[in-house]
């Protein structure tokens, strides 16, 4: 069986994914916000593009943490383009984008505290309620913890429990927030409800000073990331892997090259696993 | 709400701060790692506006462009959850705060909306075709067009112009705007004042051209119907070619 790494679908590069020249992903990943409640160039486009690989939806505009009231209209939107399109997986991040009515098109930090937990557990399960389906939560990464009086993986562990959601593992996130943020990345993960895992996602990211680290999207994965991941994946059961690139695009050879690097390791990791499973039977 | 008045009030407080970048106490931050926030999030709202309004940016002076995109971040809360509608919001607020006149920038809000109108009928959702009969007579049937258009009316040629040569040309400018059915993109037509009436009345009123050409006659005083019949004609199948005119209702 070939293990296939998804990618994150851009409009830069849409042509390459139609043609599937070079650039050849297992699945394709999309902001809902960007694609629903439009026509023309793109839709048709898209349309394409759903015939030829399967979508997960990855949100940015939910706002999970935010302490405003649910956009049920938007939701409605997010809930019609996941049944347009077949979308089984649908992530949103573990952060807040919108508060006293404002967006921000950015992910901002929900202070880690014991009635954070029990608000946005109490959204999740609303939106679960109304898409009648889990959702997966990311891990963010955050430049500065706002107000925390609990530490992030005991947050993001209490939250997936509380609402019996999913978690989207983004290894990059760990890493930058691990260095960003002086822990241990491997007791973070370790700490973290590992069996909720349903999806995986890889980046690059930008080094701006000696004690800090934007996750940009915009650089290649380096070594340590693909060895945290390495050693994630003996942890997890096996679920789709994608690789994020935002900006700085490069060549789509060398994207390719990613997706096989992270390939290679799911195929070495997983593989191995489910033969010593099966002798276990 | 299960959230407690104090956190809300971090988080609430955190969002001014990336709004406004005006210092404010949020617990628990690192000051030296806040501004990032504020860099990130406003690169957003700036790199956005900068796409979708491209002439706009390129002929304001920089320091008024960013005076108006940090007044309209600061001040105005974006309220769509989709990031490429957010522009629309920027056209209403510079309206609302009258910056044609605070920066003397006459031209600015016909520009800001013809350029937010291209963005908008692009991306806008497919609007159901008529079904249409291209053999039918055109004088006697209702003529039947690309449902996905704008027609508007500006008060400086900024379609036609660069903006401060348009803003010497103050009058009144109407302009038919349609997104081509096969490929996508958004074409705009400068109209004269008949012929809006003409597109109006086939579009709104749903009238024969027959019909129109009896309000014509009389609203506009002309005497020499064959001479009107004919330049209507020629216009309408130029209109054909390029995708707006589809034919004859069935």
């Amino acid at each position: 069986m070939s293990i296939k790494a998804g990618i994150g679908f851009r409009k830069d590069f849409a042509e390459e994914f139609l043609s599937g020249s070079v650039l050849k992903p297992g699945f394709l990943e999309l902001a809902p916000e960007n694609w629903m409640k439009i026509g023309g160039y793109w839709k048709k486009q898209l349309n394409q593009l759903a015939e030829m690989y399967p979508i997960t939806a990855h949100g940015l505009s939910l706002s999970i943490g935010s302490p405003d009231e649910l956009d049920m209209d938007f939701l409605k939107n997010v809930k019609h383009f996941l049944e347009e399109y077949n979308i089984e997986i649908y992530s949103e991040h573990l952060s807040f984008s919108k508060c006293d009515n404002a967006h921000l098109y950015d992910l901002l930090p929900i202070p880690f505290r014991e009635d954070a937990v029990k608000h946005v557990s109490q959204r999740i399960k609303q939106v679960q309620d109304y898409l009648g389906r889990q959702i997966t939560i990311e891990n963010v990464s955050y430049y500065t913890p706002v107000a925390a009086e609990m530490d992030e993986a005991t947050f993001i562990t209490n939250v997936v429990k509380e609402a019996d959601c999913k978690l989207l593992l983004d290894v990059n996130n760990v890493f930058v927030n691990a260095f960003n943020h002086n822990y241990d990345a491997k007791t973070f993960i370790e700490n973290l409800p590992l069996d909720h895992v349903e999806y995986i996602h890889m980046a690059g990211h930008t080094k701006v000073s000696p004690s800090l680290i934007i996750d940009t999207h915009g650089e290649a994965i380096i070594d340590p990331v693909y060895e945290l991941f390495e050693w994630t994946l003996e942890r997890v059961n096996q679920v789709p892997v994608l690789l994020e690139r935002d900006f700085n695009i490069p060549e789509m050879e060398e994207m390719q090259n990613e997706l096989n690097n992270l390939e290679a390791i799911m195929t070495k990791k997983w593989e191995a696993k489910n033969v010593i499973e099966n002798r276990n039977i | 709400m299960l959230l407690k008045t104090e956190t809300y009030n971090q988080q609430s407080n955190f969002v001014q701060y990336c709004r406004d970048g005006k210092e404010v106490a949020i617990l628990g931050t690192n000051p030296e790692r806040l501004p990032h926030y504020r860099r990130l999030v406003f690169n957003i709202i700036k790199d956005t506006l900068e796409t979708t309004f491209p002439i706009s940016f390129k002929y304001i002076d920089t320091e008024i462009w960013d005076e108006m995109v940090y007044n309209y971040f600061s001040s105005h809360k974006c309220n769509d959850p989709q990031v490429w509608r957010m522009p629309k919001e920027f056209v209403d607020f510079c309206k609302a705060e009258n910056y044609t006149t605070k920066f003397n920038l006459p031209f600015l809000n016909d520009l800001l909306y013809f350029e937010w109108l291209e963005v908008e009928l692009y991306m806008m959702e497919d609007d159901t075709y008529p079904q249409v009969n291209s053999t039918k007579d055109w004088l006697k049937e209702k003529i039947a067009v690309n449902p996905e258009h704008k027609i508007i009316k500006l008060e400086y040629p900024v379609h036609l112009e660069k903006p401060f040569e348009a803003a010497n040309k103050k009058g009144d400018y109407f302009l038919l705007l349609f997104r081509e059915k096969e490929t996508g993109k958004v074409q705009f037509i400068n109209l004269s004042v008949l012929f809006t009436f003409l597109i109006e009345n086939i579009v709104l009123a749903e009238k024969t051209l027959e019909e129109i050409f009896n309000d014509i006659l009389y609203i506009f005083g002309i005497n020499d119907l064959e001479m009107l019949r004919s330049e209507v004609f020629k216009f309408l199948e130029d209109l054909k070619t390029r995708g707006f005119v589809l034919g004859v209702h069935c």
